[in-house]
């Protein structure tokens, strides 16, 4: 009983000392990386990794700090080209990249429809069109005609890309990956293919958890 | 006596840890049918290639209960944040994104 009692009080000790080990030295890691962190903002010209922020004269292209533009105007201290690049109040969704459509909806740019006077313009096309995901667990899309003529011609996309027939066109998510269908333009010129929720917006009526 | 029941316990409670640990990869094969609709083949989930970069208690249990077969995943609730979806994870900037069908659902396999 006592040898029982000494294993156990021991096991109890080493395993104390060991908690407290672990503990200090977690505590340690952070703050080195920490300290990393903080090092890695500003760029050292003579390290080779920093290669791509130097200019072809080897100075710092920028102001030293990866996150701000590299050009030599905002060296000097002038902004970013003011009526070029007022991205900074563009509309960004979720992903940080700018909302064509909500730019569109919002009327915040209102482009001319044609280079030519007076020729007439379409108006956008009102039709949704409800494209049933094939997986059980995914939702549905509903495809908005109306923003999509908004810049293009019906013959951008029909026959060629989509047979404008409902359910005739057997898309697939590795097809539009591979760059079909959607992924004509999606991934390429329009909006990325990350944010799945962005198109598949409509539950399942049988919708299964 | 005594000193092989401690021996034993304490095996009891290791063994099973380098067991999980030691786990290559995981075949997920559920929602069969939804999948060949889909056109996309069985998951397989390289558990060595993110024990790399993660401790254990980055995904086990919080995201992912550590049993096979005891996490139902979908692809919705990937896309709403769970799972592989989870925050900082393949819904986000620092894994790839979930469009990618074929980098886990192997064809084939």
């Amino acid at each position: 009983m006592k040898s029982f009692v000494r294993y156990t009080k021991t096991t109890l000790l080493f395993l104390l000392v060991l908690t407290v080990c672990i503990a200090v030295s977690g505590a340690f890691s952070d703050v080195e990386s920490a300290q990393k962190r903080k090092k890695s903002s500003k760029i050292d010209p003579t390290n080779p990794c920093s290669v791509i922020y130097l200019d072809t004269k080897g100075n710092l292209a920028g102001v030293g700090d990866p996150n701000k533009p590299a050009s030599l105007s905002y060296k000097k201290g002038r902004g970013w080209h003011p009526q070029a690049l007022s991205a900074n109040g563009l509309p960004k969704d979720r992903y940080g990249l700018i909302d064509w459509a909500r730019l569109v909806r919002e009327n915040l740019i209102k482009p001319r429809h044609a280079l030519k006077a007076g020729v007439d313009e379409m108006p956008p096309l009102q039709m949704d069109v409800l494209i049933v995901a094939k997986g059980d667990f995914v939702d549905d899309v509903i495809y908005p005609h109306e923003m999509h003529t908004y810049w293009l011609k019906c013959e951008v996309c029909h026959p060629g890309i989509f047979i404008p027939a409902a359910g005739q066109n057997n898309m697939t998510m590795i097809g539009i990956v591979e760059g079909k269908w959607c992924g004509r333009c999606h991934n390429k010129v329009a909006f990325p293919l990350t944010d799945c929720s962005r198109c598949h917006v409509s539950p399942k009526k049988t919708s299964k958890k | 006596m005594i000193k092989r029941i401690l021996i034993g316990t304490c095996m009891l409670l290791i063994v099973p840890v380098i067991a999980l640990s030691a786990v290559d990869s995981i075949k997920i094969e559920s929602h069969g049918t939804s999948r060949n609709k889909a056109g996309v083949g069985p998951v397989i989930f390289p558990h060595k290639l993110h024990k790399k970069s993660f401790k254990c208690a980055a995904c086990h249990p919080k995201i992912f209960k550590a049993k096979l077969g005891g996490n139902s995943i979908t692809m919705r609730q990937n896309m709403n944040k769970k799972f592989c979806g989870s925050p900082g994870c393949h819904n986000s900037p620092k894994a790839f994104p979930l469009f990618h069908c074929n980098k886990c659902h192997m064809k084939g396999k």
